[in-house]
């Protein structure tokens, strides 16, 4: 294949992939009243705009609550079952592995469905604690997954080593197994947190006046209000993510050479 | 009690179900330097790892310098182990992977570093203290992890395969080191090998397992000239292993008569024990190399294939010819059944 | 040393109960309600009420189709776009690599409403359109199939070209040039050699997308809106306008078991191989 049609086809199919949200960056810095493309004058009013609105500000909170805590715990119980599943002869640890990445297999949409009406309603939870235990679920097999691999790569004799020269199981764990695995931990909780604060569906049915998550409250706005100040939002929280990730890229490198 | 600085007495150590080693018993005298030796599945690494306090034995004793371990956990034996991978610690320098068991000791700052600093010494890595291990070569490695447990002054030094994973080069290097560090030192060491050349050169003392027992124990030249078991023999380079019967040797594919009388049911031979180019038995050359200073034939005969060494000065006798060979009484090797 | 099973267990339980008590508890009940008739007893009414009415059908089909015709085209366009990547000196190749991997990161909110701007009534596509005279009025673009489509495809053909790219690299580096100096074609290099080397990394990027698309809500509800329902969108409207939880129920059964199957065939062929 010839360089020229090699560059043509990647230039095609990054077009498609990235020119939308190019444009709509654009978008959100219009001068007009109306979602319009090329945009009619230069502003940055709706990206001024976006800070101002209320229910933006009570779901972007909302949304970095889950998106952060939601992770943690997480990785709270992901860790030890990384390393459980990792270390030990476990019986049943196909069955065991299997429920975990269930959440990831099953539409989220059912998930939000099933914790509403069975967990939430009978239980008389708030929908606040309904959505951080729904993202921890739907984070957890990242978790797990991310940190086995981590910890597959760590031979088992370094914590017999460790213990030999002194250590308990648990200094060996926080001593030599944690500062190891710490890149796969990182990476783990960036991939969580992304996948969280990104999630609509399963939080769709959890979401009620008031307590939305950010996604959701942007549908909605979207569906009552035409301005550009969604697209200035979406570019925002766009360069957030890819900042995070970024800097994570960044830090993980370096993490190898320092 | 004997007088035994390290004593296994009735050792049973099982995995689940599957019992690795039956009701085993070893003495070893301070300042020994032992060698477990044996194929894969012997036991020997589960020996090791039991002294190591890594497998909690199923029955029976440990007791190391008067004290009983066997209940011991790991981490307050006072026993040092190099892995055979060394296992060290990557996210550590050089130094700090020395200074890692001091530090949990919680030994001043000034003691640390002079004990690590000494240490590395000792293994010939002063100047790389501040490397990461992946920074290292692996006969580098091979000795920061020796460094690092011989800071800890364990009363008993374990090594699990520790040439294994070195170049011919390095190896006969690190066995100079480890003869000069246990000399040094006094220290009492115990090391894993499947390699047999490895156990003769660097062992005071070899004791040969196989299945989970001691198959025979004694000094390398007893070991080398005069193994018991048919087991023992093939594992010292006893490469013509046959059965007496009457007056014949016997294989499975056929028999030989012997030509002298012998009170043992099975005599082995070394290929350099075998005499070629004369004697009262012949067979076909299937196999020739040249070795340096001998030459290896493979010989087909009623036996089956007697393997035999002759010197370089001989003439060659091309493949497919007849050779004469002879078994000597006097190169003979008697076995027990 | 790691021999003590019930240490293991104690360190693996927290996730695995969490897991079944708050997730699969929930959603089993969930699932059990279509089998039941109003008397809770075992029953298959739910199911077949549900398909007997026609909009159900078609939304089923819609979603069905939807799923296999964007799998189809994100493996067309992540082959062609896979080798080329592969073939990228090392340098270009990370830095475009990863912007194939960038828009995973952006909230598949932000992607969908980009189509807003570009397939509105007022958005560029009608702007060229009715700017050069091919209409009088602008083009009803949104809430069509084609538009899910796209919005689908764009969502999910980074997963296609992420695993296609990841396979051939393990393609040994001559095996191409060595097919084409015997005499292949390019089609014949790629059936003969491409295709079966990368068979694994397409089928798990076939599964990805298509269990991705058949369970999207985003963007049917923004590209499709009332019209162009899937079975997500569809359950959303049956729970919340309706309060048909019966239907919810089957809707929820035929997702997880179109997820599971996909699932399942992936985990078949990629066992073949080893």
């Amino acid at each position: 294949m010839s360089r020229l049609a090699t560059w043509l086809i990647l230039a095609a199919t990054l077009t498609f992939l990235i020119g939308p949200f190019l444009i709509v960056i654009f978008a959100g810095l219009s001068a007009g009243e109306a979602l319009a493309f090329p945009p009619q004058g230069l502003s940055l009013k709706w990206y001024a705009k976006v800070f101002t609105v209320e229910s933006f500000r009570a779901s972007f909170a909302l949304s970095m609550f889950l998106a952060v805590f939601g992770t943690l715990a997480a990785l709270l119980i992901g860790i030890p079952a990384a390393y459980a599943l990792n270390r030990y002869d476990l019986p049943g640890a196909e069955t065991i592995r299997t429920i975990v990445a269930a959440p990831i297999i099953v539409p989220g949409i059912i998930v939000g469905l099933a914790l509403l009406r069975y967990f939430v309603v009978p239980l008389n939870v708030t929908i606040t604690l309904a959505l951080f235990v729904t993202h921890t679920a739907l984070v957890l097999p990242y978790a797990v997954r991310v940190v086995s691999s981590s910890l597959n790569n760590l031979r088992a004799d370094m914590e017999e080593a460790a213990v030999i020269l002194g250590c308990t199981r648990l200094q060996a764990f926080t001593k030599v197994v944690l500062p190891n695995i710490r890149g796969g931990i990182l990476a783990a909780f960036i991939l969580g947190f992304v996948a969280s604060f990104n999630e609509v569906p399963a939080s769709l049915f959890l979401s009620g006046p008031g307590v939305r998550t950010l996604p959701i409250d942007m549908l909605s706005y979207m569906e009552i209000t035409f301005d550009p100040s969604v697209a200035a939002l979406s570019a925002l929280l766009a360069f957030m993510s890819v900042a995070i990730v970024f800097l994570a890229e960044r830090l993980l490198g370096f993490s190898r050479y320092v | 009690m004997s007088d035994a600085f390290v004593s296994l007495a009735g050792l049973t150590l099982s995995y689940g179900e599957t019992v690795a080693v039956p009701d085993l018993d070893l003495d070893i005298a301070e300042g020994e330097l032992i060698a477990l030796l044996g194929p894969s599945g012997c036991g020997k690494t589960t020996t090791m790892r039991a002294i190591a306090g890594l497998l909690t034995p199923a029955r029976g004793r440990i007791v190391i310098d008067g004290e009983d371990v066997t209940r011991t956990p790991a981490n307050k034996r006072g026993i040092g182990l190099v892995f055979q991978s060394y296992a060290l610690f990557p996210h550590l320098s050089a130094f700090e992977n020395v200074a890692f068991g001091l530090r949990l000791r919680k030994r001043p700052e000034a003691e640390i570093r002079a004990r690590a600093e000494a240490g590395m010494a000792t293994v010939g890595l002063t100047g790389f203290e501040g490397r990461r291990p992946a920074e290292m070569s692996g006969g580098q490695q091979q000795r920061l992890a020796l460094a690092r447990s011989l800071v800890m002054e364990p009363k008993v030094l374990l090594l699990d395969e520790p040439l294994s994973n070195l170049d011919a080069r390095l190896r006969l290097d690190m066995r100079n080191e480890l003869q000069r560090v246990q000399k040094d030192t006094g220290i009492t060491m115990v090391f894993v090998t499947h390699d047999q050349s490895e156990a003769l050169a660097l062992a005071d003392r070899i004791v040969l397992m196989k299945d989970g027992r001691i198959e025979q124990s004694g000094p390398p030249a007893e070991l080398y000239a005069e193994p018991a078991t048919r087991f023992a023999a093939d594992f010292m380079g006893f490469e013509n292993i046959f059965g007496v019967e009457g007056p014949d040797l016997v294989s499975e594919t056929g028999r030989l008569p012997l030509g002298y009388p012998t009170d043992s049911p099975i005599l082995a031979w070394r290929p350099d024990g075998v005499a070629v180019g004369a004697g009262p038995h012949s067979g076909r050359v299937t196999a020739s190399s040249f070795a340096g200073g001998h030459r290896e034939y493979v010989i087909d005969c009623p036996l089956g294939r007697i393997k035999a060494n002759a010197p370089i000065d001989t003439a060659e006798v091309p493949l497919g010819r007849d050779i004469a060979f002879d078994l000597p009484q006097a190169t003979a090797r008697p076995l027990a059944a | 040393m790691f021999l003590n099973r019930s240490e293991g267990l104690a360190l693996a339980l927290p996730a695995a109960l969490f897991t079944f008590l708050v997730f699969l508890v929930p959603v089993g009940i969930l699932l059990s309600v279509a089998f039941q008739n109003e008397d809770g007893a075992l029953s298959l009414r739910g199911y077949l009420d549900f398909f007997a009415q026609p909009l159900n059908r078609a939304v089923f089909l819609r979603t069905l189709k939807l799923g296999v015709l964007v799998a189809l085209t994100s493996a067309v366009i992540g082959y062609l776009a896979a080798f080329c990547i592969v073939n990228l000196p090392p340098a270009s190749r990370g830095r475009i690599f990863g912007l194939v991997v960038l828009p995973l990161m952006i909230s598949p909110v932000a992607r969908t409403y980009a189509w807003i701007v570009i397939l509105g009534r007022t958005g560029i596509v009608n702007d060229v359109v009715v700017g050069l005279g091919l209409s009088d009025t602008p083009l009803r673009l949104l809430f069509t199939e084609t538009a899910v489509f796209i919005g689908l495809l764009q969502l999910f053909l980074p997963l296609m070209i992420i695993s296609l790219v990841s396979s051939m690299e393990n393609i040994p580096k001559d095996v191409v040039p060595a097919a084409r100096v015997l005499g292949a074609s390019w089609l014949q290099v790629f059936v003969r050699i491409i295709l079966p080397l990368t068979k694994e990394g397409l089928v798990i990027g076939g599964t990805l997308v298509f269990t991705g698309a058949l369970t999207a809500y985003i963007t049917p509800a923004i590209l499709g809106g009332s019209k162009v329902l899937m079975l997500e969108t569809l359950l959303y409207q049956k729970v919340n306008v309706s309060n048909d939880f019966v239907s919810a129920s089957v809707i929820a059964m035929i997702l997880i078991v179109m997820c599971f199957s996909a699932n399942l065939a992936l985990k078949r062929v990629a066992s073949v191989r080893r």
